[in-house]
């Protein structure tokens, strides 16, 4: 996992707060460079609090990169797929016992519908613009990317 | 029983065909649709997409009769007691000359 750390000022002072400050952009390490100063009774502290810290950000960040990598064991994957299949079929027995939908009834007089005067040319010519209107907003559609979708956490 | 179902839509002014579809079939054809079973196939499909549009979360459909227009004819349809009536009429209406 990538992390950032910035160097700051926190030399000087090793009773500084970590969190309450955020102009400093003290975040953690892998705990790998501590700070010399720390004393012994500030470093579980601070390593609780590096580790709450940590776990945040772990969190809340998606590392794309290592969701490529993973890959499932031969068993695990078998497993999995025996699930989903029990899952299925229970689905599947509750589905198809759903009766078909019937075609409901729209006139009890079909005869003087269908013999009622036809749409009129005005309303087709209507509807044939609105049609195109609509058609014409919606092939302008588009995504309009603002940002960068991935970002590198780097060491600077 | 075919008769009454089919009394009513031989009298349709200027009518050139219809059809009378039920769920399992074809149960009257004439005219222009005499024996059309790809187009029967075609607007029963057509009007169970229709049938599903609902305004507002009502339940019945918010049409009576759905009408297919094309340049010289248009497919009238609607529905009752379960079954599709398919009414092929000739569209004589043109743009309006303004005199």
């Amino acid at each position: 996992m990538g992390c950032c750390f910035s160097a700051g000022s926190n030399q000087d002072d090793p009773k500084k707060p970590l969190i309450p400050d955020p102009n400093l952009n003290k975040i953690p390490t892998n705990g790998s460079d501590r700070n010399a100063d720390s004393l012994p009774s500030n470093r579980t502290d601070e390593q609780a609090l590096l580790t709450t810290i940590l776990q945040r950000t772990a969190l809340n960040i998606i590392d794309v990169s290592a969701v490529i990598s993973q890959g499932l064991e031969q068993h695990e994957y078998m497993d999995r797929a025996r699930q989903y299949s029990t899952k299925l079929e229970v689905l599947s027995r509750t589905l198809s016992q759903k009766k078909p939908v019937s075609l409901p009834s729209l006139t009890s007089q079909p005869h003087q519908v269908l013999a009622a005067d036809l749409v009129s040319y005005a309303d087709v010519q209507q509807v044939s613009k609105i049609a195109a209107y609509a058609y014409s907003a919606i092939s302008q559609i588009k995504v309009d990317a603002k940002e960068e979708l991935v970002v590198q956490f780097a060491i600077p | 029983m075919t008769t009454a179902l089919t009394q009513g839509l031989e009298r349709i002014p200027d009518q050139i065909g219809y059809l009378v579809i039920s769920e399992e079939g074809v149960l009257a054809s004439a005219g222009e649709l005499e024996n059309d079973e790809h187009t029967a196939g075609v607007i029963m499909q057509m009007v169970r997409t229709a049938c599903r549009f609902k305004l507002h979360g009502t339940a019945e459909p918010p049409f009576k009769r759905m009408s297919v227009m094309f340049e010289d004819y248009v497919y009238a349809v609607t529905i009752s007691g379960q079954k599709v009536f398919v009414v092929k009429r000739q569209n004589n209406q043109r743009e309006p000359v303004i005199v």
